[in-house]
Formats: structure tokens, sequence, C-alpha cells
């Protein structure tokens, strides 16, 4: 089903006994399909990220997104690991964000340009990129992307996703925007992206889970939440950063407050696109690390 | 306490000077080159749908409420944090006025017709424009400039807008202090509390709507209010919202309970549909129903 009321998630808890309070802060769960698959998510998170000022530590960000990385490919060290996500002879676009407000952190990004080399990618064929990703030559000839960015609401879309992260690729992002940017799984079928992408990273250092205005970060809505959401499926890594952002809201409001609008862009990926899961019955969430205050 | 509240709001929106026409103001002349050690560094002119090339997907928002153009101006200096400048200029004063509801936290009145002022950023709506003052960091010579830029577009804009006739029909009893939303976009149906994820109640651009809260934050429930252009539209509305929602409701049992204990009723009147959602008890419920019906 791909629209639905408040009364229809009323009626679908009370089927399925769970909590209705929950369940209504995240309608995403009641829409997700019957399929059987299910997708791995690893949350790694370090309470002293920030100990050294107002940066991240890039040696932390380093060990995190290398140890995530391990439990989520089962593989023994780093260098296995990178290894098996992207091969010598690839081409490697990093798609990165670049939104003034809330950007990637810029040592992720060289941290992930770093390992890509370390894996046997010359120099040369590896490039970061945000909004000159179609006219970017790497990216042109590119064979893998690796997706980054970090979670924030968003005016229209409800939370800023990986899902909208490759929004840059499109000839004209305005389209995507109807009914609140529910068609973004689209995105990911353009010839620039369909099937290359080798591993999506959600970065939840500091999210925004409130605003006031489109174009404006606001520092005094985000947190040090210190983590870093890793895996393969988009939809199911931006479905837990969603119920994170959620989660803090009703923490920082003490009342309902759901996005506005809601991040049905998540829910339909899985439901109308089938582009991975939503329902976090069916996501393995493995979490390292700092538990307290993980809201998950 | 809500009844002063809601006469003190009306109060401010109407003890500006009154204009009947129209007013361009054109802020690249408005906002100096200069201001202490910032210099102006980049204008900002957009018009309706090229506001995409400024925040993408976040013109949306502006354009769901009738966006016409915004100006500004971003100001830079050594060692300064940024500090910008964004008027966002609507089709009716109403619409600027639903714009700043979307934004507000709290109500104040500082500035404009209606207010926020935070550490770093400045927030007023005033005649048909909606502005947004900011600074990457609050520092005392950012914040001094925050303070000063929005002095200086205040009286700037020397019309006064009016406010949705529609919000003078919420009842003031039990009102939530800055706790109101007006809209004509369904996407925004959902600002309080998930209603749907699609259009139940046939929100478009000839219609005007307000979401409001009532009562304490642990015992919220939340007013819609619909006007549609005429009582035909009203009716077919209502008749979409009972059928998809609240199908048992009867003229016997017009204030139902549902599956999580909340209390729900709804009411065609004439142009107008109502519904309360999430009521914490039947007499809540009741209560404002028959504020509405006065």
């Amino acid at each position: 089903m791909e629209s639905i009321s408040r009364r229809e998630l009323l009626k679908r808890t009370v089927v399925m006994a769970a909590g209705s309070s929950l369940l209504l802060n995240r309608p995403i769960t009641a829409w997700a399909n019957e399929k059987e698959a299910t997708a791995k998510v690893v949350l790694i998170r370090n309470q002293n990220l920030f100990a050294g000022g107002a940066s991240p530590d890039p040696a932390i960000c380093g060990q995190m997104l290398d140890e995530a990385l391990c439990n989520l490919t089962g593989k023994k060290n780093a260098r296995e690991a990178w290894a098996s996500i992207v091969k010598p002879t690839d081409v490697v676009g990093i798609k990165t964000n670049a939104w003034n407000g809330l950007p990637t952190p810029p040592e992720l990004d060289e941290i992930l340009k770093t390992r890509v080399q370390s894996a046997g990618v010359k120099e040369e064929n590896v490039s970061i990129d945000d909004r000159g990703v179609k006219t970017n030559p790497v990216f042109q000839r590119s064979t893998a992307l690796i997706n980054i960015r970090p979670m924030r609401t968003h005016a229209w879309a409800g939370v800023g996703t990986l899902l909208k992260n490759y929004i840059m690729f499109a000839e004209k992002p305005s389209d995507y925007h109807d009914d609140s940017c529910a068609s973004l799984a689209e995105l990911h079928d353009l010839p620039a992206v369909k099937g290359k992408t080798r591993l999506y990273v959600l970065v939840l250092f500091t999210p925004q889970f409130h605003h006031l205005t489109a174009s404006t970060f606001y520092e005094e809505f985000s947190w040090k939440y210190n983590g870093l959401a890793i895996g393969f499926d988009p939809v199911a890594i931006d479905s837990v950063g969603l119920r994170i952002i959620e989660a803090k809201r009703k923490d920082y409001f003490k009342e309902e407050r759901p996005l506005n609008p809601p991040a049905k862009h998540i829910a339909l990926a899985d439901t109308r696109y089938h582009m991975g899961t939503s329902d976090p019955a069916k996501i393995e969430l493995v979490k390292i690390g700092w538990d307290e205050g993980s809201f998950v | 306490m809500q009844n002063v509240y809601l006469s003190v709001f009306f109060l401010c929106c109407s003890c500006l000077p009154a204009f009947t026409h129209a007013q361009k103001i054109n802020l690249m002349t408005s906002l100096p080159e200069q201001y202490k050690s910032y210099e102006a560094t980049d204008r900002l002119d957009y018009e309706g749908e090229a506001l995409y090339d400024y925040i993408n997907g976040g013109a949306e928002l502006y354009i769901s409420y009738g966006l016409k153009g915004m100006t500004g101006c971003k100001y830079n200096g050594e060692n300064l944090p940024q500090v910008t400048v964004e008027v966002y200029e609507m089709t009716t004063s109403e619409n600027a006025f639903g714009v700043y509801t979307q934004s507000r936290d709290k109500e104040e009145y500082d500035y404009g017709q209606g207010s926020q002022s935070y550490d770093d950023f400045i927030l007023f709506w005033k005649d048909k424009y909606f502005v947004i003052i900011t600074t990457q960091k609050s520092t005392p010579e950012s914040r001094d400039a925050v303070r000063y830029m929005a002095e200086l577009t205040d009286a700037a804009i020397t019309g006064k807008g009016e406010i949705p006739a529609i919000i003078r029909e919420l009842p003031s009893e039990g009102l939530a202090p800055g706790g109101f939303l007006y809209f004509h976009h369904y996407i925004w149906l959902n600002a309080y509390i998930f209603i749907a994820d699609y259009n139940i109640v046939d929100i478009n651009d000839q219609t005007d709507a307000v979401l409001a809260k009532y009562g304490p934050a642990d015992a919220r429930c939340y007013l819609l209010m619909v006007e549609y252009p005429r009582a035909e539209a009203a009716e077919a509305a209502g008749m979409k919202l009972k059928e998809k929602f609240a199908p048992e409701l009867t003229p016997d049992n017009r204030i139902i309970r549902l599956e999580d204990n909340t209390w729900f009723t709804m009411k065609v009147k004439e142009n107008k549909l109502c519904a309360i959602f999430n009521g914490d008890t039947r007499e809540q419920v009741e209560s404002l129903y028959i504020s509405i019906l006065k």
C-alpha cells in the first residue's frame, strides 16, 4: 500500500500488537512489503570523536570506517575489507554532499579516497564531487561509486538521505520534487549510477533533527551523535537514520512531532520501487561502540 | 492566558500603518555595501523556480506558498562569520504569514508583524515578505550585524499584510502559543501529527487550511480547519475524510474513540471542514467541537 492515513496505521498497529506511539512516529514500518530479503546495517559510534575540538578526529573517523566495513563485509582486516569493495581497475566516484550548512565532513571524504587508493585504485581514477558530478571526467567514466552524506531534516523531502544524494546526477533535479520527493529512488536507475554503487555511508556525526527554514543549518537543532551507518542497502540505512532523527525529535519536543513533510520517499523506495527494505524487522542492525543515546 | 495570547497576536498584526497597495522593495539598494567590517560580497536575486539554483528542493517550501522571488545579500569580513539576508516575496501577505508559521517555534514581535530571534538568526514576516537573516556562527560582531540587517529590512518594508481570515476563526481557549500553521498545500497536513501521506481532505491552491494545537503538550489535540471555495467542495471533502478515517461516525455517535484510545470528531459547516484529532478525553474534544460551532 502506498498511501496511508493515521487511522489505517492505528488499525494495523492493533493487528501487529506493536507500540502505537512508536509506530505512528514511524509509519514506514507499516508500509513495508512482504518480501523476505533482509539488509545489514552497521551503526558505529565513538564518544571521543569530537574530543579534540569542533572538527571530528580524522584518526577516529578512519578507525570507525574500517571497523564498520570489516563487520559489514565479514573480512578480517581493513585491507581485505576495502579490497572487497573496489578493484585496482575501478574508476571511483565518491559522491559527497556539499550543502553549506552540513556538508559531508572533508575528513571522511579524504579517508574514503585514501582507502580506495590503498585498495590499488590509481589516484587519477578517484574523485570526490557533488554538484559537478555530471561533468566530472572521473564520474563520467566511473565503474564504481561510493555514496556518502550526512542526514538532516529537509523542507520538502522530510530528510536528506542517501537516496536523495544522487539528485545531482539528474538533468533536472526538480523533476524529482513532486509529492514531497516521492520518486527519489528512480535516481538510482539513471545510467550514470545504475548498478555502480559499492558502498553507502550515512554520516550521523552531527545530524540536524529539525529546521525552521529551508536554507539554513541550525546548530541548535543538531547534536553530537558521533555515528556512521554503513551498508549496501540505502533504503535500510536511510530508514535506520530516520528512526534516529524521529526518536531525537520526540526526545527534544516531548511530544509527537512528525517530520514535516513525512519522509515518504524512503518507504516508497521499498514498496513502490523494491530497491531495498525499510522494515526494521527485516534489517539486521549491528551496533558497535558507544551506545548511550543511540535511539535504536 | 491563551485568550490573552491570541488578542496580543491580532493586536500586533494590526498595529502597523496600513497600506492598501502592494509594495515592491528594492533590496539591492536598501541593503548596504558595507556595515562596520562586513562587506556585501554576493547579491542574491532569484525569481520563482530559479530558487532551485540556490536551495534546490528546499525551494518547494516557498513555491508551495506562491513564491514570486527572493532577493538578499551575503556579507563577509576578515575573520568574521558570514551573515546572509534573504527576503522572500510571496504572492500575498497571507502566504508570507503562512511561510512564517512554518518556521515558527515561538511568537515574538520584535520585527515586522511577527518574529523569532535566536542567537544566530532572526526571522520575521511583514506585508508580502518573509525575511531570514542568519550567520554561520554567533559572535558579538555577527549578532550585531544580524540585528542591524533585521532593523534595516524591517524599515525598508513599509507595507502591512493581512493575516488569513481563517486564523480568526480558531477558538482561542486552549490554543497553544504559536501553535498554528496556515497552508494550502496538502504536504503540510502532517506538520504536528501524522494524519495522512496523501491529500485526504482535498487541500489545494483554492483552499485555506489551518492546523492548530490545543491543550498542554502531554494532552495535545489538533484541530484541522479547511475553508473551501464552495460548500459542495467542503461536503465532498468531509465525505472523503469520513469514509477514509472514521466511517463509524453518525449523527448520534459524532465523537469516537480510536484504536490508540484518542478521540476524534469532524464537522462540515457551510464551506468549512473541521476535524479534531488525538483528543485526550471525550470532554476535551466535545469542548473544542462546541467552540467551533459558535
